[in-house]
């Protein structure tokens, strides 16, 4: 196992840890809007260390640059859906949760 | 400004050129290098040229390197911070969220420059979009305890930047 593939596993490694994170706090997290911050920004973060580690291991530089052209469209695509998801929601009058209301 | 605006609009030559190569790249990395497709691959470059001419015509935007560079460099940093914040706000046993709403106004033109602001918003650390409004971004916070203005007002100033565009006043 040379170093390349050492960083790569680590990378990857972190990406699903980011992943795992992001899917917690859909689980955890209290109401749509707080868990549409979990799911874009650690899933985001979980993509973008999976693509790295994954472009180490790229056969060649084009396929490399495919990888992250993959990261950069799922980037986009998670942005406007949580903008569109959220934009609904608080048309459709769901008022975001605040802790006050549930304490005691 | 002014200058390079009409210069564009008289060499649109130029302005093919420029994206023809930039989607001959793309069908490059599509294919990851081989041009055994080149027939269908010159179709394609030809038709997302023209699109690209129709949909987005030269002289309408224009784009700095150097603002580029740095909005990059910017949101890499921001969107790292980002999703380790909420991760850590997941992971942590005893859930401790402040969800606000903020309304906050733009300092961008009109157009595509606001919508890049939303998006780039909704991958920094703990602000999600939930409406744009005339003026107004309405801002979802996670915790309204971490102050968010200076990154909000400093993602503006990197997009103006990188777009060549002037901040309007509050």
């Amino acid at each position: 196992m040379d170093i390349l593939d050492l960083l790569s596993a680590v990378l990857l490694i972190i990406g699903a840890a980011f992943f795992l994170a992001g899917t917690v706090g859909l689980l955890r997290f209290p109401d749509v809007y707080t868990r549409l911050h979990a799911l874009t920004k650690a899933d985001n973060l979980g993509l973008g260390f999976t693509v790295l580690g994954l472009v180490l291991q790229a056969p060649g530089v084009a396929a490399g640059f495919k990888l992250i052209l993959v990261w950069l469209l799922a980037l986009a695509a998670s942005a406007t859906l949580s903008f569109l998801i959220a934009r609904r929601a608080f048309a459709k009058g769901i008022t975001p949760w605040d802790p006050e209301e549930h304490e005691p | 400004m002014q200058n390079t605006l009409s210069t564009t609009r008289k060499y649109p030559i130029k302005v093919l050129v420029w994206r023809a190569t930039l989607f001959t790249a793309l069908w490059w990395i599509l294919t990851e290098g081989s041009f055994l497709a080149w027939g269908v691959g010159l179709v394609s470059v030809i038709l997302a040229s023209v699109a690209s001419l129709t949909l987005f015509p030269p002289g309408t935007s224009r784009l700095s390197l150097s603002g580029l560079v740095g909005f990059l460099g910017f949101f890499l940093v921001q969107s790292v911070m980002g999703g380790a914040q909420v991760a850590f706000m997941a992971l942590r046993p005893r859930l401790d969220l402040r969800p606000a709403v903020l309304d906050i106004p733009m300092r961008l033109p009109e157009g595509r420059s606001r919508v890049l602001l939303a998006n780039t918003l909704s991958l920094l650390p703990g602000t999600l979009i939930t409406d744009l409004e005339g003026k107004y971004l309405r801002i979802h916070l996670l915790d309204k305890r971490i102050p968010v203005e200076s990154g909000v007002r400093e993602a503006e100033a990197c997009i103006a930047r990188m777009l060549c565009l002037t901040l309007e006043e509050l």
